[in-house]
């Protein structure tokens, strides 16, 4: 065990940072910290020229192998890259899925063929993707999906017909990835593709969600008879399920480190609000507080620790247990965050529907402990999986 | 940075946790229970063999020379069968604390003496802190090390009188302790004396979180076996997602638990009176995961749980005896957030690891 980092990760972290003060302005000034989680939908363009520049600076997929424009970085290097984004500022990355979903995806599963196409694009921060998992009848049980895959002989591509819900900025993105059945008899986990799908085609409808917030950030996204080619399914047909997974391993891997690096923003935020306003003199809020930020230290010492455990993104205990922790310890930041308001909590930014950055953190919390598996299916997966205990009798409901 | 464990000291983890689980069972606990002195001899000069009492004693002084981090998953370990031995305090607060005053040049004629008997298995030692009103085992040591004010006072056992005190947890022996705390037997002083005690503070708080942590593993093993084996409405009661969450909500508190417990580890390895910070975190962590494990886990185990005959209160009672020693929740979230709302603080998303950890810590300190 050595927590503490070498001459040469020192190197790069004046480098990164050094590269970040000089970039980072001007007219990139106005998306300093904006664009995280509940502003996600503001800046989308300034956001995407961002991307660009990252790109030119070789600061985009840095964790990719370098035949890949990637830095083949380190853990270590990851986690530098991720310090010094939040202490710049950076705003949220429009390129994230891309650069670490997509890309680890098709790094393992893909053949050269879709790597030497899709790759570059995202690289450069010219393609932003987004993710088809959930459908109306397939939320906790993602198994029960029914968006159809069907290979069509004559045209020689597969052709796309459902829907995908809750689909994060799919109108914002050039591509979805979509998992969809390819054996119409078929139930459960077998018989599915998973498929990387333009979304700039007829076949298309993407219709945004209005949320609680009053933004829309998400979307349902309709296929009716959209194009595929052949050759865009990642795997074989019926391995869709294999690749979903790997994917999901991917979300619960470095890309835990950047979203901590946004908590540490929002509770710092919170901190100097409450030294502002007097809040931190009520010594439950002083308790909270403290929580809060041994909950984050927590949660990167677990992730640092299962990264150095060498662990490919596989569905590992603690990345189970990963999203349980987060999503309940966010949830307790927003509250905090409109406790240290006080009255103010209750007031608008602006009319008509303009929530203040805080009051948008406390509302976009409540989708945490829900979306990307929810609380309670993640106490089942660890009980399950993780201990062992029995198996709940399952699909006897009708 | 490398926040793992070599592949030794996992294997010596192993071959100790498999010791401790054919030697110590819930029977020979209970087997303790049933005599005065608590302790089991042959067991002790057993742990003696096996070297763990010189093994955070560096090898100029005759020891291993291991670290606290080679130690710190043979803690859990020891949590894990509720060991009620003192073997953990012994290994990681008192005998490290009397290397620190024979290092420093401080004591007198004695220490020498105590300390070769200590790595020669002849010896005991027990540690009276001012944090905890009683010393655990006191009637089997010979020699005491106790703080009183700044000093640090190193006392034989006939220069000590003890008071028996009845714990709730039936493996521990406690006695309060009263001497004479005159020139000669005071080793240390001052802010050397308050230097020496805040290290063995927090090492002491270590060595709890550490066994909370194994503690924990070891009630929710027999949590799932149980709710695995009991059947209701026809089918085992863990098949319910009720019974289910209540020990998935342990288990994260566990698993997240055990970094914090290492990176203390790590900390008070390199500077142990500079480890506050980092000390109560861990403590905190191990403390709220051992409580939670034991409300949650006599709840599964139905009517079971609250009975004499059911080992689970083997486990429990350590659990809310261990979170108390060393300083309880409330002492240590204040260390916590004392710190953290200091206008110096230095917070932020680079202090994590690396550059900004000891500096922080040192401030911390």
């Amino acid at each position: 065990m050595e927590l503490t980092f070498t001459a040469a990760d020192e190197l790069f972290r004046q480098e990164i940072a050094q590269w970040l003060n000089e970039n980072l302005r001007d007219e990139f000034a106005e998306v300093r910290h904006r664009g995280g989680p509940g502003d996600e939908h503001r800046f989308v363009d300034e956001r995407k020229a961002w991307e660009r520049r990252l790109a030119e600076g070789r600061w985009t997929c840095i964790g990719w192998p370098e035949a890949w424009g990637g830095r083949g970085a380190s853990i270590e290097q990851q986690v530098i890259y991720h310090e010094e984004y939040a202490r710049a500022g950076g705003p949220g990355r429009m390129g994230h899925i891309g650069d670490t979903l997509t890309g680890p995806t098709l790094l393992a599963f893909g053949s050269e063929d879709q790597k030497a196409r899709y790759l570059p694009d995202i690289r450069s921060g010219q393609a932003f993707w987004s993710q088809g998992y959930s459908e109306p009848g397939a939320g906790s049980d993602l198994a029960a999906i029914r968006t159809r895959a069907d290979f069509d002989d004559s045209s020689r591509q597969w052709k796309i017909t459902g829907q995908k819900v809750w689909t994060s900025l799919a109108h914002e993105s050039d591509f979805v990835f979509v998992l969809a059945r390819v054996d119409r008899d078929s139930v459960g986990h077998r018989g599915l593709g998973f498929f990387l799908v333009a979304l700039d085609q007829p076949g298309v409808t993407i219709r945004p969600i209005n949320q609680l917030t009053g933004t829309a950030e998400f979307n349902e996204v309709y296929f009716d008879e959209a194009v595929c080619a052949a050759d865009d399914i990642v795997g074989a047909p019926g391995d869709g399920w294999k690749v979903a997974m790997g994917l999901l391993g991917f979300e619960r891997g470095v890309s835990t480190l950047g979203q901590q690096m946004l908590f540490q923003t929002e509770l710092d935020e919170i901190i100097r609000l409450a030294k502002l306003n007097g809040a931190s003199r009520d010594p439950e809020i002083r308790q909270r507080i403290a929580e809060a930020h041994i909950g984050l230290r927590t949660m990167r010492y677990n992730s640092m620790r299962t990264l150095s455990g060498g662990e490919d993104g596989s569905l590992s205990r603690e990345a189970m247990i990963y999203k349980l922790y987060w999503s309940s310890w966010h949830r307790n930041l927003g509250k905090l965050a409109m406790d240290v308001l006080g009255p103010d909590a209750e007031l608008l930014e602006e009319g008509p529907y303009e929530l203040t950055k805080l009051q948008s953190l406390f509302l976009f919390t409540r989708a945490d402990t829900i979306y990307g598996g929810t609380n309670q299916i993640q106490r089942n997966l660890i009980a399950e999986r993780a201990l062992g205990m029995p198996k709940e009798p399952r699909g006897q409901g009708k | 940075m490398n926040f793992t464990f070599t592949q030794d000291q996992l294997d010596f983890q192993d071959a100790i946790a498999s010791m401790l689980r054919s030697e110590v069972t819930a029977d020979t606990v209970r087997s303790r229970w049933a005599t005065t002195a608590g302790v089991d001899e042959r067991f002790l000069s057993q742990v003696h063999e096996l070297g763990l009492n010189s093994m955070l004693v560096p090898e100029a002084l005759g020891g291993l020379g291991l670290g606290v981090t080679d130690f710190i998953l043979l803690a859990e370990a020891c949590g894990e069968v509720a060991l009620p031995e003192p073997v953990v305090e012994s290994v990681m607060v008192s005998t490290p604390l009397l290397v620190d005053i024979l290092d420093q040049g401080l004591g007198n004629a004695d220490i020498q003496k105590v300390v070769d008997g200590v790595l020669a298995g002849d010896l005991r030692v027990s540690l009276g802190h001012a944090i905890n009103p009683c010393i655990n085992y006191a009637d089997s040591a010979d020699w005491f090390l106790v703080s009183e004010g700044d000093g640090i006072y190193l006392v034989p056992k006939e220069a000590i009188s003890l008071k028996a005190r009845k714990s709730v947890d039936p493996s521990r022996r406690l006695f309060s302790v009263s001497f004479d705390p005159r020139d000669h037997v005071r080793v240390a002083d001052g802010d050397v004396g308050a230097r020496l005690q805040r290290s063995t503070l927090n090492r002491g708080a270590l060595a709890n979180a550490a066994q909370l942590v194994g503690l924990s593993r070891g009630m929710l093993d027999q949590s799932v076996r149980y709710t695995t084996d009991r059947e209701q409405f026809g089918r085992a009661i863990g098949a319910n997602q009720a019974v289910k969450h209540l020990l998935a909500d342990v288990a994260v508190q566990v698993e997240y638990a055990k970094p914090v417990v290492y990176r203390a580890a790590y900390t008070v390895g390199v500077s142990p009176n500079r480890a506050d910070f980092a000390v109560s975190h861990a403590k905190s962590a191990a403390a709220r995961a051992a409580l939670m494990a034991s409300r949650h886990c006599t709840q599964v185990h139905g009517a079971m749980g609250y009975t004499w005959e059911c080992d689970l209160q083997i486990w429990t009672k350590r659990a809310w005896a261990l979170a108390r020693e060393w300083g309880d929740e409330g002492f240590h979230n204040n260390r916590i957030h004392e710190w953290l709302l200091r206008k110096d603080a230095l917070l932020g998303p680079e202090f994590t690891f690396g550059r900004g950890s000891i500096t922080d810590l040192e401030k911390a300190g």
